[in-house]
């Protein structure tokens, strides 16, 4: 239990400094981010939103008020999920862009991950078990090799090979052009049809990473004596495998799960560019190139507290997987 | 049966450390990494690049940036080695000159990043108490925080990004990276005898931290030094393909960039994406290389090939 | 720590019990070591062999041999393992499965990580009940209880993970757990090393007590040659790769022959009359990887001197051979044949 209270202390002091510097960032900024802001928006619009000069001032500073004000009227706001309008996506709020590109993103970053994670373990775990065999000759040089190359450089070649020249996946967007969005059997197969290539992509970047690492852990692993144990009493080859080394050397990976996270999360702004895919990257790109602080300042915070929960429900995992932590 | 242990006890072999050859006016840590196949697989790719620098201006012509209008959108030829681009610029110009630069501020960002690391790690490991507390709290929050959004507000936030404040940026958001490893390298060794000694002696605790821990941590400080390099290298491009990086010069990432915005490559043209994200790889791939030369060479267990068996009878 | 007399099985009666065991001429090789060269052993049903000498010298590769269980680089590059009279070299992967634990059953060296830490004690009886025989899991976990019980834990303990145990229960554990299939044989290698004196104690009489009561074979292995005084019949001396000594416990202790064993058995204090000088064996054990020519102790043998050219040359050029100096006692020493 002291773990337990230990890890959520951690978490919720990172999420108090991801706020802070949410806070912090714009003020820290030359010139006057707020003031930019406001540029953006007519007279009218800005007459027909009352308060949101306040709000701004709030959230990018540059007021009359003092930083203390400013920050007690900023985690005020959070707290009503009010970060003001995108200027980009005028009159829509931030929150309501983040609602409707953010579902997008936590798909294919989730599958993708999940994927990479499944698949680079299950091949380092059997790269280490039979050294020098086709998987550990051929396919870990592979993988690895891959993981060497950019996302969007992947992305690019992936869209200009396997979408274009061979027509095998779609290459832009996340579904057919004339659907709805909605729970309809047309527009979920399309979906997924649209996010297969980005899926590819962003895993061919990450999966390198778990293989090398599977397999380094399960190298030390293998001469472990609880294994021969196992091989010694007679036990299957393919269990003594999984449920022996294997399920003892995803631990340490496992920990290393949330930085893994943070870098695809990283991948997935650009594959979601060069896919003009309708998510929270492509989202965060537009909005900062297009000056749109508040909504870039509410994307942060977005993707800072997708990457906090990451790291939350792996240390979960990792309780429910090693009686050994249960117990400390 | 205590007697008889210490005829029993396990033999143990010193790590086996090649003795450097003696070559000319060569110094000793480059003909090391010369002779591990990995390293000197990733010292000629770096050297090809950094040659291609330096030889930059003479290979291109003068205005990377120059229209053509005459001659926009061609695939390579031996007029325009690397094709042309939408407005007719030279491809293999601005991926050369793009080099250059690239180099630089990721070598830059790198030294700033990696001293950044270095001092902190250290200092948090040998004052241990809140200094460590604090520092590696630091290191875990910025894990915590995803690197690339944080960059691309930031840079939402520069009207100028010019490149020295990219070289900041970058340096200072890239530090969290290494520091936790260099501080669990400190760590170790703060409890050797040496250190102590010169505690009991009565240095000054700069002058453990800089002339006793420091250089004994130089080739995990060289490692660090490399993937930091690499990393501000792929983070640099990336901003750039997003177009949120140094906009005032050429570089391989705004190449990217104009060939994205194009849409050059829905229209079929290969060659405008190709030749920098091939430059990028290579840079890239030869920093890995000689990576895990380092790595072999400060670590000789990760070393496969050609290491003697040694004999592991009793187990 | 005390010896207390050996258990004294009679020569004859060793004699005539079947031969469980047989290893002939065994050579495993790491790559270009060879860290068993040519030895030969035999088991008989119900009996105790030791086998002693320092880390390295061979032992553990011929219990993993034996077990077949060896990883590679690790290989057989001669000889054959008789189990009764059947070679296990060049048998199906699948028959040597079955094999394991059925047959032969072995204690790892150290308990603290011979149990798989993230599974229950419990499961890991099941597990292996069931790669040998069809036993619904209920089943399996009671008789996990009954074998706990046999060494003196308390049967709830199967739902225990090992990091709940204590050094001495994994350690009845495992010992549980090899007994589990009635094996004819048991491998125990290093069983008591890593455990404190009183524990090791307690260990070793259950371990004596168990044999008695279920009649499985030992081979016990260990660098310390007082521990097989107590509990061993027979005792095999290794050095190098090579057995240079094979004789009843008794016999070895009060009539070592080879100048190796005499160095062991004079490196602890005698039980009785005054402590002279421990005299122990200068020098350490020879690479493997380039073994010294003749007989492999000669650089570190006392009695190995150029003055006696005759016998020098034969030292330092031709490897001896294990012959009969007694009834059932075997030596590989030239000085030992040469005083015949």
């Amino acid at each position: 239990m002291r773990w337990f209270a230990r890890r959520c202390l951690f978490y919720v002091f990172a999420i108090w400094v991801a706020l802070t510097l949410n806070f912090l960032l714009p003020r820290l900024m030359p010139g006057d981010p707020a003031g930019g802001v406001l540029a953006r928006l007519s007279p009218s619009q800005i007459q027909a939103n009352p308060g949101i000069i306040q709000t701004y001032r709030a959230l990018l500073g540059g007021g009359n008020k003092s930083v203390w004000q400013d920050y007690i009227a900023y985690l005020h706001r959070l707290t009503h999920f009010n970060l003001g309008i995108s200027t980009s996506n005028y009159p829509a709020p931030v929150s309501e862009v983040i609602g409707r590109t953010l579902p997008y993103s936590i798909a294919l970053v989730g599958v993708a991950v999940l994927l990479a994670f499944i698949i680079g373990t299950g091949i380092g775990m059997i790269a280490a078990w039979k050294r020098g065999g086709t998987v550990d000759t051929v396919f870990v040089p592979a993988l690895m090799g891959l993981g060497a190359f950019p996302a969007f450089f992947t992305a690019l070649l992936c869209v200009y090979f396997f979408g274009l020249k061979l027509g095998w996946f779609p290459i832009q967007h996340a579904y057919a052009s004339g659907l709805v969005p909605g729970f309809n059997w047309a527009f979920v197969a399309s979906a997924l049809r649209h996010g297969e290539l980005p899926v590819l992509v962003i895993m061919a970047a990450f999966t390198g990473g778990w293989v090398l690492n599977m397999r380094t852990v399960m190298i030390n692993t293998i001469s472990e004596d609880y294994v021969a144990m196992a091989q010694a009493k007679g036990l299957k080859d393919r269990r003594v495998m999984t449920r022996y080394a294997g399920r003892n050397a995803i631990l340490p990976p496992l920990n290393g799960f949330a930085a893994q996270f943070a870098g695809a999360v990283g991948g997935l702004v650009f594959v979601e560019y060069v896919f003009s895919y309708p998510g929270a990257g492509l989202t965060l790109q537009q909005a900062a190139l297009g000056n749109d602080y508040p909504l870039t300042q509410g994307l942060l915070l977005v993707f800072a507290f997708a990457v906090i929960v990451a790291n939350f429900a792996m240390d979960m995992l990792n309780f429910l997987l090693d009686p050994r932590v249960r117990a400390s | 049966m205590s007697q008889l242990q210490p005829l029993l006890e396990p033999e143990v072999t010193p790590l086996s450390v090649p003795a450097p050859r003696k070559h000319h006016r060569i110094p000793g840590w480059l003909s090391l990494l010369f002779e591990n196949p990995k390293s000197r697989f990733g010292l000629v790719l770096i050297g090809f690049m950094i040659l291609v620098a330096v030889i930059a201006p003479w290979i291109s012509v003068n205005n990377p940036t120059d229209f053509n209008i005459l001659a926009t959108r061609q695939a390579p030829s031996w007029n325009h080695l690397f094709g042309t681009t939408d407005q007719g610029s030279d491809i293999f110009s601005q991926v050369v000159l793009g080099t250059r630069r690239s180099l630089i501020l990721g070598a830059s960002a790198a030294l700033l990043a990696t001293t950044l690391a270095a001092t902190l790690g250290i200092l948090a490991a040998y004052s241990g108490g809140i200094i460590d507390e604090i520092v590696n709290f630091l290191t875990n929050v910025f894990l915590v925080i995803p690197t690339i959004p944080l960059l691309i507000v930031i840079s939402g936030y520069l009207n100028a990004r010019g490149m020295t404040t990219m070289i900041l940026v970058l340096g200072l958001t890239l530090w969290a990276f290494e520091a936790r490893i260099l501080r669990g390298q400190a760590l170790s060794l703060k409890s050797r005898d040496f250190v102590h000694a010169s505690k009991v002696a009565g240095e000054s605790t700069r002058r453990i931290v800089f002339g006793e821990i420091m250089p004994n941590m130089i080739s995990r400080i060289a490692a660090a030094f490399v993937l930091v390099f690499y990393i501000a290298l792929l983070v640099d491009a990336g901003l750039e393909f997003l177009g949120l990086g140094d906009t005032t010069h050429v570089s391989w990432g705004m190449v990217l960039y104009w060939a994205q915005t194009n849409s050059t490559v829905l229209q079929g043209e290969w060659w405008p994406f190709l030749f920098p994200g091939l430059a990028l790889v290579t840079t890239v791939v030869g920093l890995v290389f000689l990576l895990a030369g380092i790595d072999e060479l400060s670590n000789p267990r990760l070393r496969t090939m050609k290491t003697k068996k040694r004999k592991k009878a009793s187990r | 720590m005390t010896v207390v007399e050996p258990t004294v099985i009679p020569g004859a009666q060793t004699e005539a019990r079947e031969t469980l065991v047989e290893v002939r001429d065994l050579r495993v090789a790491y790559g270009d070591v060879v860290a068993v060269d040519g030895v030969n052993l035999s088991i008989a049903a119900g009996e105790i062999l030791g086998l002693a000498g320092e880390s390295g010298c061979g032992k553990t590769t011929i219990a993993n041999t034996v077990m077949q269980v060896l990883r590679p680089p690790a290989e057989i590059v001669g000889g054959s393992i008789l189990f009764r009279g059947d070679d296990l070299v060049g048998r199906k992967p699948e028959e040597l499965r079955k094999y394991r634990w059925r047959n032969v059953s072995m204690v790892f060296q150290s308990a603290m990580n011979a149990l798989n830490p993230v599974m229950r004690v419990g499961d890991q009886f099941v597990d292996m009940m069931r790669a040998h025989e069809h036993i619904s899991k209920d089943d399996a976990l009671a008789r996990a209880g009954e074998l706990l019980d046999l060494v003196g834990i308390d049967r709830r303990r199967t739902r225990a993970y090992a990091h709940e145990l204590s050094g001495g229960m994994r350690q009845r554990v495992i010992i549980a757990m090899a007994l589990a299939l009635n094996p004819e044989l048991v491998i125990m290698d290093e069983p008591t090393t890593a455990l404190d004196v009183v524990v090791q104690r307690e260990i070793l009489q259950q371990i004596k007590d168990l044999q008695e009561q279920l009649g499985f074979a030992v081979l016990f292995i260990t660098h310390d040659l007082s521990l097989l005084f107590e509990v061993a019949h027979r005792i095999a001396i290794m050095y190098a790769g090579e057995v240079v000594e094979e004789a009843p416990a008794a016999e070895l202790r009060n009539a070592p022959r080879h100048p190796y064993t005499s160095g062991l058995v004079s490196s602890f204090p005698p039980l009785r009359g005054p402590i002279e000088r421990m005299t122990g064996i200068p020098g350490s054990p020879p690479d493997l990887a380039s073994p010294p020519a003749g007989c492999r102790f000669h650089p570190r043998c006392p009695n190995c001197v150029p003055e006696e050219s005759e016998l020098h040359r034969l030292q330092t050029t031709v490897r001896p051979v294990l012959r009969n100096v007694g009834p059932s006692h075997r030596v590989a020493c030239h000085l030992v044949e040469q005083q015949r």
